[in-house]
């Protein structure tokens, strides 16, 4: 059976290529059929901020990419409860279908997976 | 063991030096490397046109003796190197870009040759940071 | 399954710490690298953070990192290389904060 892998993504959208590449390797992982997970967790969380205009800073938008996470397969999305609370992102804005979870949770989820990636 | 080792950083980095010596030390411990894949920044650790100062290691020319005599695959992400001017002959040409600093044995290719190393490995460990 | 942490970053002005002692499970592990070593100076804010995190015989630091730093380290199990490719294999992977 193949192994799991999860990618905890907490690098802010438009510091540089870190979101895109974290993603990228989402997106290669899910043409593979291969079981992933995706968690946004401290600034990666900015990610998922609704009404982001990256063409402003002549960068392509982020969201239409995290958006084919699920037909990529990735069909596993969380977002850190803590982090969106710390920085003042309600769950109920997110550009992302995505469960948010506590910090216990969050113990259990990394514990689930075979392999985690985190960038 | 199987090991999948994933470098983040430049050569320049402490962690592409510790990456190196966790490398060796898992080869010491009679253990195997399924592939080394660098990612990001990391694919400056593979540039053959870094020049370290006669009295500094030199990490990047380090890994290119590690990886030739232990004759090792070691993957460079072709989309993560393009954006940051790592080059192969058949890249620069096709980009008509000057320089080539991207020889044998390093190998340009998708991320999909991590994701097929960390199912073959027992461990997938990634380097990064300071 | 267990999960051998690795950070190599300073835990000043740097999340990665904070947030990985909240998700650390009861069987995970710290492995501290790099500019990470710092947060084991006695009397730091980071060293309080551990003291509290109650991580004891599941807290390591790379050892030449540690020397290299003159870092007094009363908390952490010193580890060299050969010792850190073993604590890979103990845990059932390892995640590292890049």
């Amino acid at each position: 059976m193949a192994k799991s892998l999860l990618i905890i993504s907490r690098q802010a959208p438009w510091n540089g290529p870190s979101a895109r590449e974290a993603l990228d390797i989402a997106l290669a992982g899910g043409a593979f059929d291969l079981p992933l997970g995706m968690l946004f967790l401290d600034d990666g969380v900015f990610q998922l901020a609704p009404d982001q205009q990256p063409a402003a800073v002549q960068q392509k938008n982020l969201a239409a990419n995290l958006q084919a996470l699920p037909m990529f397969g990735v069909e596993e999305l969380f977002a850190c409860s803590h982090s969106l609370t710390r920085r003042g992102l309600a769950p109920d804005t997110l550009a992302l279908p995505v469960q948010v979870l506590d910090d216990a949770a969050l113990s259990a989820l990394i514990a689930r997976f075979d392999q985690v990636v985190t960038l | 063991m199987k090991f999948a080792i994933a470098v983040f950083s430049p050569a320049h980095a402490p962690s592409s030096r510790r990456a190196l010596r966790y490398a060796e030390a898992v080869l010491a411990g009679g253990h195997e490397i399924a592939r080394l894949f660098f990612y990001q920044d990391g694919v400056h650790s593979a540039s053959t046109n870094v020049v370290a100062p006669q009295d500094e290691v030199d990490v990047a020319a380090q890994w290119r003796a590690f990886i030739d005599s232990n004759q090792l695959d070691a993957v460079v992400c072709i989309a993560a190197a393009l954006r940051r001017g790592v080059l192969d002959e058949a890249e620069a040409n096709r980009y008509q870009r000057p320089a080539v600093n991207l020889p044998k044995p390093w190998e340009l290719s998708g991320l999909g040759q991590l994701h097929e190393a960390a199912q073959v490995a027992d461990r997938l460990v990634c380097f990064g940071g300071d | 399954m267990t999960t051998l942490h690795v950070i190599a970053h300073s835990p000043f002005g740097d999340e990665r710490l904070a947030s990985c002692l909240r998700l650390l499970g009861t069987d995970d592990a710290l492995l501290l690298c790099g500019d990470a070593v710092y947060a084991l100076r006695s009397d730091s804010e980071p060293h309080h953070l551990l003291q509290a995190a109650h991580l004891t015989g599941r807290l390591y630091a790379l050892e030449e990192d540690v020397q290299a730093r003159a870092v007094d380290n009363d908390l952490a199990k010193a580890v060299d290389y050969a010792g850190f490719v073993e604590l890979s294999l103990h845990y059932d992977k390892v995640n590292s904060w890049l």
